[in-house]
């Protein structure tokens, strides 16, 4: 190749590598339409964790260019023309000429032991300081505390009101997990069955949910908005389809909503589409699905008047038993409480949209009044879930199909749901 | 100096039992051992180590055809939102496998290929101290192989392939969330393809302490040596770690055992503890024979020695160690307490040093060198570059909170691919482009080597490039699909595009060795020679592809780099000239009165009654009682097989039947009569004279 085609040749691949690092720069920078992105947190340990690695990335992007320059420059000095086959006496070298046969440098090769070692102690102590700074989850201002418990393939939200966890919830959600926008909301993190992981990206970090412990976490959002999260361990078949969202509210609304799920739900009145739902769904989903107000432990094959909720998943507070005592039938037979089913935005792991053009911009509280439901999804869903979700209900892990179901049982269903909100 | 007198296995003669006194010894023909070096048969029985190597190697790059398909299945169905290419269960199932067969059945086996060639070429030794039980490993390694992969197609299209991926995270591989017979697969399948790695760890051990030649002394040996060394030894300490998981695993599942089951009060923290123990070691078990590669390559292509041979030496032994120290930061999420947390966030940011000095000293090399960018210096510069990346994402995920944010998201894809694919099997890539003219005798065509090259690296860049942005927008690892509205369509199109790039890349290596083959037939099988790139080791001292006994005669090595100095000299000024011509130094594999070890059935025997054991254990225990039965009768034939070839009655007499080893390679006798010899040949010496 002649010295003006190989300067071409490595024109047009500096050009080709400069290129795709802009794309990619731009592409970082203009962080639009990324709703679990970790670049543009909202909450702040998600921004605590983007002070302390933003200036990280910057040093490991010197480094990088450093070595990638040193490795061209070395290329472009060094480099030299030779045999094409190989086939001489000194193999791919047209000559004898041997450069300077250095085999080392102590000072050199201390130096560039000792330069990184400092860098990384002095990265090391930021980290550390960060790292207990973060760990440090202090009951929160509002002392509201909830359990998040993980199975497949959802996520369970029991409120502690006054943060103790030792006595019943006052209220239990699932996927859609609401705070109080500018508080730190203390999470007490546990599994029913395999591990799983909460992870907000806007908000904070992961943290595992695994069975048998209790994980604190903390979340705190400084702006009110819906930001989305994704089950991050491996939890199995329908992994893929483990979603959740974290809603964070003015006080002034987070206190109206939280009013509104301590309100139980009344039973529709018989002979209407409604009531003919609920006549099915006590039948169908009631032995799973709790509705406060409506469906009783009897439902569940429980004793009438026991609580409503399995919350004490590990049994910690029965007194007499020591120990976890998970039981197969709380790994199989747990689903998510519907009682407001309709103020939340997502269902079915936050896997499909419980409204059509619900967006991230009508205000949470009016959900149920100005958005379109998805009825067909939801339609869908209750028909045959294993189809719309992967699942494997023969042995109780996901929501089994009900394709007995007639399609006007169907809507009724929907008809009975719609009034839960 | 001649060792012996008689000449090698002879083809004509036949199996038969030779008549006189030696008939005590072997009462039955299976006892008697195989012969002659020709035919597909005697691959089956060889025991020779370059053999062995090259068949490692065929088998690990048939692993990697299976295993980049499972890639492709894998960007196909990510390619768009919703994706719909192969369902969820079969998703999982595809990621498991493609994990499990990279690491274990491709990166593992392609560095035992360079170890079971190079190795005892490198120390100018004339095979692995135990033949017999090196056979043994590779059949055991393909064992478990075909027994892993076979789960693929086991009862359906990846009905019972593993499905907990190849981390296996304890309780998701119980029978409750796991009822298919994948997670048995990949219990038993691992715990076989331990058995092989660990016997061949200790094998290549005792060949580099016992059986350099004379003058190889620890800091005369190559840096590659010393990689694959320092491999073993972490092999040797983290198999048993993972074994023991696994024991505990295949017992949970087929025997009801409760290590794992938290209802009756286990802590599934267990599991990832003793896994990442394993785990940790294992990445550096999978980049350090890349990293000896490269240090091989660099030199013969700048035209000067390694710069800082020491601090190379000493950096891999220092990340032998801290290698040990760092596996919770796999756990960062995972609930170990913060002080845990903090130790192996610092342990982990330290390791970047010794191999940061590594990068630092390659570059070194080059500097002021002569640089020809072959083929195999294309592949080694590829490696310091995208190894580079690899490090310094690891380096931003070992700052603990904010792998808090990138852990189990397409950041750690990306940053592992770097690793793994951008160090080590781009390394070893170019250790075939390397080593294939001393292994075959002929070169593969440069042309095609460099245009698979940069298809290779674009591609790759195209795909794992993209996974970081991905990642840091919050795409997490092992989901079969991801919502539309997400945002990760674009850089998961871009990379599902290079991906099949890479598959192009792929495919030109393979097209380039059938065509280099076919032009080097065509053209009458031309002669390399012993040193077709001006190399530095002692592999490149003897003929290519290298005779069966390796050496002409014992090589005295008087420092490192022994056999660029007899070809290199320096005149009064200092200046480099040609002291002697290869064709004077190099041996040209002509004296074939070398004894060697026979030929032997039963370590592939031995192989096929593990194989029958581990579907016995998963299937039927009758199946695994019968096959003990024969992997009983093939340890009994392996003790009672004579340890000389048949063909030379009366003179294995005097052979130790009890040398688990089989033919050489008794320590007493070094520094016999010899002299020189201290090697394989000295307890030759003692037998036949």
């Amino acid at each position: 190749m002649s010295g003006r085609a190989r300067g071409l040749v490595w024109l047009s691949s500096l050009l080709v590598i400069a290129g795709t690092i802009a794309l990619i720069v731009v592409a970082i920078v203009v962080d639009k339409d990324h709703p679990l992105s970790t670049l543009s947190p909202v909450g702040r340990q998600g921004r605590d964790i983007a002070e302390l690695i933003n200036p990280i990335f910057i040093v490991a992007g010197v480094v990088f260019f450093l070595v990638q320059g040193a490795v061209l420059a070395l290329w472009w000095r060094y480099r030299v023309a030779g045999s094409e086959t190989g086939d001489g006496e000194y193999g791919y070298y047209d000559d004898d000429e041997f450069p300077d046969q250095t085999h080392g440098n102590n000072r050199l090769e201390i130096a560039w032991t000792i330069v990184p070692t400092v860098l990384l102690a002095v990265i090391s102590v930021f980290t550390l300081v960060a790292l207990f700074a973060l760990d440090d989850v202090k009951a929160s201002d509002e002392d509201i505390t909830v359990t998040v418990i993980g199975q497949q393939w959802w996520w369970e939200y029991q409120y502690h009101l006054d943060g103790d966890t030792d006595t019943p919830p006052d209220f239990v959600t699932a996927n859609e997990l609401v705070i109080p926008v500018g508080v730190d909301v203390a999470l007490d993190i546990k599994s029913r069955d395999v591990i799983h992981s909460f992870w907000i990206p806007k908000l904070n970090g992961k943290r595992d949910a695994v069975p048998g412990r209790s994980h604190d976490w903390v979340i705190q959002s400084e702006e009110p908005g819906r930001f989305r999260g994704q089950c991050t361990e491996f939890c199995g078949l329908s992994h893929g389809y483990m979603k959740m969202v974290a809603v964070a509210l003015p006080t002034a609304e987070f206190h109206q909503w939280k009013n509104n799920q301590m309100t139980p739900a009344e039973a529709p009145a018989e002979g209407t589409p409604e009531g003919e739902g609920w006549a099915t769904f006590s039948q169908q989903c009631a032995s799973c699905h709790v509705v406060n107000g409506l469906t009783s432990a009897a439902n569940r094959g429980g004793a009438a008047d026991s609580p409503p909720d399995d919350w004490d998943i590990y049994g910690e507070h029965n007194g007499g038993s020591a120990g976890p005592v998970l039981t197969t039938e709380l790994v199989a037979g747990a689903a998510p409480n519907l009682t407001h089913l309709m103020t939340r935005g997502t269902f079915a792991g936050s896997a499909f949209d419980l409204y059509l053009n619900a967006g991230d911009h009508i205000p949470y509280l009016e959900l149920a009044d100005s958005g379109t439901l998805n009825r067909g999804e939801l339609e869908a869903w209750i028909y045959n879930a294993p189809q719309r979700k992967p699942a494997d209900a023969d042995d109780l892990r996901g929501m089994p199909a009900r394709t007995g179901l007639s399609p006007d049982d169907i809507d009724d269903v929907v008809a009975f749901l719609s009034t839960l909100d | 100096m001649t060792i012996t007198d008689r000449t090698i296995t002879a083809p004509e003669e036949t199996l038969a039992l030779p008549a006189g006194p030696a008939i005590a010894h072997r009462p039955l023909g299976i006892f008697t051992r195989p012969q002659g070096s020709e035919g597909w048969r005697s691959w089956l029985f060889t025991v020779d180590h370059k053999r062995i190597g090259i068949m490692y190697g065929a088998a690990a790059l048939f692993f990697f055809l299976v295993g980049g398909a499972e890639a492709l299945f894998i960007r196909l169905q990510l390619a768009t939102p919703n994706g719909s290419v192969i369902g969820a269960g079969t998703y999982n199932g595809v990621f498991t496998m493609h994990g499990v067969t990279m690491v274990f059945l491709v990166i593992m086996p392609m560095a035992a290929a360079f170890a079971n060639y190079l190795l005892p070429l490198q120390v100018g030794a004339r095979d692995v101290a135990f033949p017999r039980l090196n056979a043994f490993s590779f059949w055991c390694f393909l064992a478990g192989g075909l027994l892993l992969t076979s789960s693929i197609l086991v009862g359906g299209w990846f009905q019972n392939a593993p499905d907990g991926g190849w981390f296996a995270y304890a309780p998701n591989t119980g029978l409750l969330f796991s009822p298919s017979k994948g997670i048995d697969f990949y219990a038993v399948g691992l715990q076989i393809l331990g058995i092989a790695s660990l016997v061949s760890a200790i094998n290549l051990i005792v060949t580099v302490l016992n059986m350099r030649t004379p003058g190889m002394s620890f800091f005369r040996m190559p840096v590659l040596t010393w990689m694959l060394l320092i491999t073993q030894f972490l092999l040797l300490f983290a198999l048993p770690v993972i074994t023991v998981a696994l024991f505990l695993l295949m017992f949970d599942r087929l025997w009801d055992a409760n290590f794992f089951n938290v209802e009756a009060g286990a802590d599934p923290l267990l599991w990832q503890h003793l896994f990442w123990i394993f785990g940790h070691p294992e990445v550096y078990i999978l980049i350090l024979p890349a990293f000896g590669i490269v240090s091989e390559i660099i030199p013969t292509f700048s035209r000067k020695p390694l710069f800082g041979y020491h601090f190379m030496v000493a950096s891999g032994i220092a990340i032998g160690f801290m290698g040990w120290g760092v596996w919770a930061h796999h756990m960062f999420t995972s609930g170990v307490g913060p002080l845990s947390v903090a130790a192996f966030s610092v342990s982990t940011m330290f390791i970047a040093v010794p191999t940061g000095v590594k990068i630092l000293n390659w570059l070194a090399t080059m500097y002021r060198g002569r640089l020809r960018f072959t083929t195999p210096m294309l592949y080694a510069v590829g490696v310091v570059s995208m190894f580079t990346i690899g490090g310094l994402s690891g380096v931003t995920h070992a700052i603990a909170p904010s792998d808090t944010q990138q852990t189990d998201t397409y950041y750690i894809v990306a940053h592992f691919h770097y690793v793994i694919f951008g160090g080590a099997l781009l390394g070893l890539f170019g250790g075939f482009y390397y080593w294939w003219p001393k292994a075959f005798g002929y070169k593969l065509s440069e042309a095609w080597g460099k245009a698979s090259f940069w298809v290779m690296l674009i591609g790759f860049n195209f795909t794992f490039g993209p996974m970081h942005i991905l990642g840091l927008q919050g795409m997490s690892r092992r989901i079969a699909t991801y919502r539309a509205d997400e945002g990760f369509a674009l850089w998961n199109m871009v990379a599902t595009i290079g991906a099949f790039v890479i598959a192009v890349g792929v495919a030109m290596f393979f097209w380039n060795v059938y065509v280099s083959t076919r032009n080097w037939r065509r053209a009458g099988r031309p002669d390399v020679g012993p040193d077709p790139w001006d190399a530095r080791g002692l592999e490149w001292m003897t003929a290519s592809p290298v005779p069966e006994h390796n050496f002409d005669e014992d090589i005295q090595v008087d420092r490192l780099d022994h056999f660029w100095h007899r070809k290199y000299g320096k005149d009064e000024s200092g200046r480099v000239v040609r002291a002697a011509p290869t064709s004077e130094i190099a041996h040209d594999g002509s004296n074939t009165n070398v004894h060697l070890p026979s030929p032997s059935y039963w370590p592939i025997v031995l192989g096929g009654g593990i194989l029958l054991v581990g579907y016995g254990i998963i299937y039927n225990l009758w199946l695994a009682a019968a096959g003990l039965v024969f992997l009983i009768g093939a340890i009994y034939g392996w003790i009672l097989e004579p340890a000389d070839d048949p063909d030379a009655a009366g003179h294995h007499d005097d052979h130790h039947d009890d040398d688990d080893g089989g033919d050489h390679g008794d320590p007493d006798s070094n520094g016999g009569p010899n002299g020189e010899s201290a090697s394989a040949e000295t307890e030759e010496e003692a037998t036949v004279g």
